[in-house]
């Protein structure tokens, strides 16, 4: 008769083992195989970015400019962010590519999120170490010696180098996540899923302004979020980055290759 | 008797209103070639995708070394399939495939590996997405023979390939089958191309299966023989006639018979011709026939 090949015993040693970091970094390997993805292109953004920036500064020098105002302008700029956008899509790809790639090559669907996950974890631990000491740099060079601002803006160099961090770790963290969880939805329901969480997300988005207008609590959420400051607020991006990141580890526990 | 490595028991897959597998039961053996034949989108591409785990099947049980593949890293891992329209990570080359492959096969052997892609000649450094068909189709047959699975399987690996191409996948694969046996699964529609490297055959049409036979047993199944049309017709008179042709005086007719001792040497004394029927020609015949079986049950619904 026919027999199954993997015998019992042999089933329970495989068992024994289930913890497998190894079948988790091969992903992390996998995602930084090619680095220009998650780690060339954002610098080469940021780049491109500080040298625009650069040139405006010289060209309002050589236009007169009072150095002042200028720098006071430029807290405006939203040049610092300027890679999210390109990392929101790095989280769809990570998914729609990379986890159909990492199927074909044996790896489960819990494996490659959690090797994913700790990717995201290392970029935007790298990002925002960087940034957060960019923006020191800038500021003890007092605008790269010409009084240009790129990093310190914004929110940024105001409360210190822990906290330019932390908020860039979280938008960091969130921006991934956030590409990688609905790319999964649709990995999972395709269409009709993507569709369903988009009118989800409109109906309370919806709901909760209609709640806030009808009760006339306009002000006591404004005094709320005032209350919680910037870092309130990036806490809770921080905490949607996590809760997104865990409902991605069900969605796509389920999730079907194109 | 060697051991089952895959099992299926009225597996289903439905999208929607399609069903793409229909409830079909085969058994894999170890250390065997298998040839998954059928027209486009008969279902070859999804058996495999429920093979590997990648799809959830709607009905019906599947076995994988022991398990149901989806999720179990200890099957996973013993399974290499890349698809024939597989994705790649954005901005991959084949060195990055090439690099990350012992990452995820244990027996991946990389001298072979580079040895295939000299044979093949593929451009390692070219960008994915701006390879050829062909060349698309190397990366696949690559992995599939340097990763050495346990159980490996080739979505319609000669898409594309050049015939010094298909000879080169032919030949390694058979050294390599030779030296380190394992379970293969071979998807194509162009049959007549891997007849000779088919140790046994799954047909398979509209998500059915049709035939699940070894190869040898299909390849002498059916007789062609040929000659004068009327000596031609009078000895196949009572048959199950396939196929039919005819030049002039001269007809080819192909039978769903194997000919016996006494029937070859009596075919010899009329002057008849016998040939064997190409695996091809026999499937072409099999599918068609299910085909417009089933044309006919749709209308009648």
């Amino acid at each position: 008769m026919t027999a199954v090949a993997t015998a019992a015993a042999e089933r329970g040693a495989l068992v024994a083992d289930r913890v497998r970091p190894g079948e988790i970094w091969r992903i992390v390997r996998l995602l930084a195989v090619n680095p220009t993805v998650f780690f060339g292109v954002p610098w080469m953004i940021l780049g491109g970015a500080w040298v625009v920036t650069m040139l405006i500064a010289l060209i309002a020098h050589a236009a007169g400019a009072p150095v002042d105002e200028m720098q006071e302008g430029m807290r405006y700029s939203w040049a610092v962010l300027s890679p999210q956008w390109y990392l929101v899509v790095v989280g769809v790809q990570a998914v729609a590519y990379t986890l159909s790639f990492a199927l074909g090559f044996g790896s489960t669907r819990r494996d490659y999120w959690l090797g994913m996950s700790i990717m995201f974890l290392f970029v935007s631990t790298e990002m925002a170490v960087a940034i957060a000491t960019l923006v020191q740099i800038e500021q003890a060079t007092d605008g790269w010696w010409i009084g240009a601002g790129m990093f310190d803006a914004l929110w940024y160099g105001q409360s210190g180098w822990l906290f330019d961090f932390y908020t860039t770790f979280s938008l960091q963290l969130f921006v991934l996540f956030i590409g990688a969880a609905v790319t999964t939805v649709y990995m999972r329901w395709r269409m009709k899923g993507m569709m369903t969480l988009l009118f989800s997300v409109l109906a309370l988005v919806l709901a909760a302004v209609a709640a806030i207008t009808l009760t006339g609590s306009g002000p006591a959420v404004a005094s709320w979020f005032a209350a919680i400051g910037l870092g309130g607020l990036f806490g809770i991006v921080l905490v949607l980055a996590v809760v997104v990141g865990i409902a991605g580890y069900f969605v796509v526990r389920r999730a079907t290759p194109r | 008797m060697t051991a089952t490595v895959a099992r299926a028991t009225g597996l289903t897959k439905r999208y929607g209103d399609f069903t793409a597998i229909d409830g079909v039961d085969f058994e894999l053996h170890e250390h065997r070639i298998y040839g998954l034949l059928g027209r486009n989108g008969a279902g070859k591409t999804t058996i495999m995708q429920l093979l590997t785990g990648q799809l959830f099947p709607n009905g019906g049980e599947i076995e994988v070394f022991g398990r149901t593949p989806a999720e179990h890293a200890d099957v996973l891992r013993r399974l290499c399939f890349i698809a024939e329209a597989q994705r790649y990570p954005e901005d991959f080359a084949p060195k990055h495939v090439f690099r990350a492959a012992p990452w995820f096969f244990e027996n991946w052997d990389q001298d072979f590996a580079e040895r295939l892609i000299a044979d093949f000649r593929l451009p390692v450094k070219r960008r994915i997405k701006k390879l050829s068909r062909g060349q698309l189709s190397a990366v696949g047959v690559i992995v599939g023979l340097a990763s050495r699975a346990p159980l490996t399987f080739f979505d319609e690996p000669y898409l594309g390939l050049d015939a010094v191409a298909r000879h080169i996948f032919y030949d390694r694969l058979l050294e390599d089958y030779a030296e380190h046996p394992r379970t293969i699964v071979l998807s194509t529609h162009l049959i007549d191309e891997v007849a000779n490297l088919l140790e046994h055959i799954i047909l398979i049409d509209q998500g059915r299966i049709l035939l699940d036979r070894d190869a040898e047993e299909v390849r002498g199944s059916a007789t062609t023989i040929a000659g004068a049309s009327a000596v031609v017709e009078q000895f196949v008179a009572d048959r199950l006639v396939i196929g039919r042709e005819r030049l002039g005086g001269l007809a080819s007719v192909t039978i769903d018979e194997r000919l016996d001792q006494a029937e070859r040497v009596r075919a010899a004394e009329l002057g008849l011709e016998l040939a064997p029927v190409s695996l091809q020609q026999l499937i072409v015949h099999l599918t068609g026939t299910d085909l417009a079986g089933t044309t006919e049950q749709e209308a009648a619904a």
